[in-house]
């Protein structure tokens, strides 16, 4: 019972990351990072949970958990942040459902077993009215959580360099390669469920599913470089925002095709995506400062000429 | 200028029918219930509920709603059909569809007895979803454990439904069983004992809905969920008018024509005009204490129909 519940907590730390930061980890990064199949498969085999006291009650709190979007320092009436309000049961459901994915895939039958270990019935899936898609989220939702406790809480940049960056350790990282980290470090919690990916990618691309899919992969890129410390205020705000999105989206394809130890192939295409996509900006800064200079050069000449401009 | 004329003379005859209070009933097949109306209260302080648009004793209602089910039993289909164009048949099948009925997985119930859902489909005197579901368990996820209560508080559209099961391969089966009663006390069934609680267009007639709610979730398993299907409130305004127009004129016209019988089909009009809208059952239904999912409804044909949901908490 301690590894299931230790996944549990795992994954609700990650869900509840304002209100309960500092925490000891049950695992510790590294080992997470080395190991990233066991924690979910070990759960698979475990025996029927029905006969032992029924997790409901101590998951629940008087609250009910709220995964908003993105997690704001401000508050703004015309802006609502748009939240998924998933009820005490309801996660409870999802949580339990979670552990059955690497075996049954983001289905509905994933979602029975986890409404049955969590002492439902099979017919209370009606709770989730999105069905698989609703777990699909969740799993986002939840690893997106993760991936802001991992920086927050477990200092992922400080600790010494994994095999994602050429860096040395201990010299300040610069943005870029933090959103390398970051997006590798994403990427590798995917890894876990693999073999079930693409599957979640068919159910995401769905017509009604588009607009809250692309709002998550908003949410996650909006984090990503939150997390890497991005100061910019001008348009390349959005222009960014938009390049770790298509970056990320592109390597989640390449990942679920990714046989190589450690994902090193699908390292290899993160970090020729990411300097493809520094490259465009560059041309596009290069573009634009040309056409600048041109135009107050035609201004000057105009005026030379005696044009009242 | 004559087919106005006509049309106007039908809209005052509707509207004279409303004002009678006490219309024989003209069918054969009622004449006998409509005879033997309960006496009226005597005491001032009855309560008083809606049959259609006029006010009416609730001890009444029972029996009055059950005149009109008794009338239209054998014809239900037909009227069916026609008042919606067919379009019933999809959102029952859609209906039956997203409950997912049945188990696709091995059960861990060690007792056969415990396999499969026990589902009560209240109001579901003929049949249609009952027979859907049991079809939806067996078919989509071959389970042949699941099995439907059929109850109805009218003997008339229960007899039309043990017709219809005989074209079934549930047919005296103890998958299939049929319950006459009442949704607002059902003692025939003990607590914590049921999956599934459906009420497919029925919830609009029952005298006291609230009661029936408190009773589904007194019946239903801990995690167990009450679904209901009615007519409700259209969201489009211009939409709204057509509806309107094509249920107050040609619905109780179709009624005369096809079943004659013009007052029972003035009256389910008027049942679903007053039935509440959909956030105000929503509402009720929490009230009941059932967990709500999502936005707790799903309109059909941009509202004419919805889906409710409730799930009852564990504990």
């Amino acid at each position: 019972m301690t590894r299931p519940t230790a996944l549990l907590t795992l994954t609700r730390r990650g869900l509840c990351h304002a209100s309960s930061p500092r925490a000891a980890l049950p695992l510790a990064p590294r080992t997470h990072l080395r190991q990233p199949q066991s924690q979910i498969h070990t759960t698979t085999t475990r025996p029927n949970n029905r006969t032992s006291t029924p997790r409901a009650p101590q998951t629940t709190s008087p609250t009910p958990l709220r995964l908003s979007h993105s997690p704001r320092t401000y508050h703004s009436d015309h802006h609502p942040t748009q939240p998924h309000d998933y009820t005490n049961s309801q996660t409870t459901i999802l949580s339990a459902a979670l552990h059955h994915v690497p075996a049954h895939g983001f289905s509905r039958n994933a979602l029975t077993l986890g409404a049955r270990d969590a002492g439902f019935l099979d017919v209370s899936v009606q709770l989730l009215p999105r069905g698989e898609f609703d777990l699909i989220l969740f799993w986002l939702a939840s690893r997106r959580g993760l991936l802001r406790s991992k920086v927050e809480s477990d200092g992922l940049f400080s600790a010494p360099t994994s095999s994602t960056t050429t860096n040395p350790s201990g010299a300040v990282r610069s943005v870029d390669d933090k959103i390398q980290i970051l997006l590798m470090e994403r990427l590798r919690m995917n890894a876990e469920v693999k073999d079930q990916w693409q599957d979640a990618l068919a159910v995401m691309s769905l017509g009604e599913n588009i607009p809250l899919s692309l709002s998550e992969l908003h949410a996650l890129a909006d984090d990503i470089l939150n997390l890497a410390g991005d100061k910019s205020v001008d348009a390349s705000w959005y222009s960014k925002r938009m390049a770790v999105a298509a970056v990320y989206a592109a390597s989640d394809f390449v990942m679920t095709r990714d046989t190589s130890a450690g994902l090193r192939e699908t390292e290899e295409f993160v970090a020729r995506r990411w300097a493809d996509a520094r490259a465009v900006g560059d041309k596009l800064t290069g573009v634009r400062e040309c056409l600048g200079f041109m135009g107050s050069t035609a201004v000057g000449l105009g005026r030379s000429w005696g044009l009242k401009i | 200028m004559s087919s106005r004329s006509l049309w106007r003379s039908v809209q005052t005859q509707t509207r004279r029918r409303l004002a009678v209070a006490e219309t024989p009933y003209r069918c054969f097949s009622c004449t006998r219930q409509a005879q033997a109306q309960p006496p009226k209260p005597t005491a001032d302080e009855e309560r008083f509920t809606h049959f259609g648009f006029q006010n009416v004793p609730e001890s009444q209602k029972e029996s009055m709603v059950k005149t009109v089910f008794s009338s239209v039993a054998s014809s239900y289909d037909v009227m069916n059909d026609m008042m919606s164009l067919g379009i019933h048949r999809l959102w029952k099948d859609h209906f039956v569809r997203s409950l997912n009925p049945g188990s696709a997985l091995p059960s861990r119930e060690p007792a056969p007895s415990g396999r499969g859902w026990n589902i009560l489909d209240i109001a579901g005197g003929t049949g249609d979803i009952a027979f859907r579901m049991l079809d939806h368990a067996t078919n989509i996820n071959h389970d042949a454990a699941t099995r439907v209560t059929i109850a109805d508080i009218n003997a008339d559209m229960l007899a039309e439904g043990q017709k219809r099961s005989l074209q079934t391969p549930y047919y005296n089966t103890n998958r299939l069983s049929f319950l006459e009663g009442n949704a607002q006390s059902l003692p025939s069934i003990p607590s914590d004992s049921v999956d599934l609680y459906t009420v497919v267009f029925g919830i609009r007639n029952f005298t006291d809905k609230q009661a029936a709610l408190h009773e589904a979730f007194r019946v239903l398993k801990p995690g167990g969920v009450f679904a209901c299907m009615e007519f409700s409130k259209v969201d489009n305004a211009l939409f709204n008018a057509v509806y309107k127009q094509w249920s107050f004129s040609a619905i109780p016209l179709i009624g005369q024509l096809v079943a004659g019988d013009r007052e029972s089909y003035q009256y389910l009009v008027e049942s679903i005009e007053q039935f509440p809208s959909q956030e105000e059952f929503r509402g009720m239904i929490q009230k009941a204490g059932f967990l709500i999912p999502g936005r707790g409804f799903e309109n059909l044909t941009g509202g004419i129909a919805a889906i409710h949901k409730g799930v009852k908490p564990l504990n």
